[in-house]
């Protein structure tokens, strides 16, 4: 971990999602089904918008960071 | 155990490294969540120390601007002129340096409120229901062992 935060939170989303997708290749029953809609598109959902604001939040702190070195 | 052996489409071990995944991937953006707001607070406290250092001079060049008045008052009296535009200059600088500062505090302050709700939801999902999923993980995995388990015994 050594990049901003938003970044490394990303990267282990999408580790964890090509997991899950290779998963899914030899899951193949009703309950992959139900384990995908109830448990992992939330997952990815939550994660993505929690991500996506602390990007933006984040940048906006450099900003301010920036415009105030007098 | 045919019905069983049909009904169960599923790699245990498949299934066991994505419970392992899951969990590593909740500690890890737990780092990822408490870093974010070591960064928002590193902010806050960084433009409060601005703040402080610029309030100050801001004090200071007031306060040798005020000196430069008096001074010219008396100099006015001796039939001298004594120029304290410069004085003036750095108290007006100094001023709406503060004053940037502290719209950008506003600003900081109104975009943590806002990030806290979206922050506090993620955290929820990694505490409450992350945990959820891997027992739910868990008892799946369970089932099918003791499935197969049956299974191999009725063969």
């Amino acid at each position: 971990m050594s990049a901003r935060p938003d970044e490394d939170g990303d990267h282990l989303l999408r580790v964890i999602d090509s997991i899950w997708h290779k998963t899914q290749q030899c899951w193949l029953d009703d309950m992959a089904g139900h384990f995908d809609r109830a448990h992992w598109t939330p997952l990815l959902t939550e994660s993505r918008s929690y991500l996506l604001a602390l990007g933006e939040c984040l940048e906006l702190m450099s900003t301010a960071e920036r415009d105030t070195e007098f | 155990m045919t019905d069983v052996a049909e009904e169960i489409h599923a790699d245990i071990d498949a299934l066991k490294e994505l419970r392992d995944a899951l969990t590593r991937f909740r500690h890890a953006q737990r780092e990822v969540v408490e870093r974010g707001d070591q960064e928002i607070e590193a902010t806050r406290a960084s433009l409060e120390g601005k703040a402080g250092r610029w309030g100050s001079l801001l004090a200071r060049r007031q306060a040798d601007y005020a000196a430069c008045q008096q001074a010219a008052t008396l100099a006015a009296e001796a039939g001298r002129l004594a120029d304290c535009s410069a004085e003036a200059s750095a108290v007006r600088d100094a001023q709406e340096r503060l004053d940037q500062i502290r719209r950008w505090q506003q600003r900081v302050e109104e975009e943590a409120s806002a990030f806290r709700g979206t922050s506090g939801r993620f955290r929820d999902l990694l505490d409450l229901d992350l945990p959820r999923t891997e027992n739910h993980l868990l008892a799946i995995i369970t089932g099918l062992e003791a499935a197969r388990g049956l299974q191999v015994a009725g063969s």
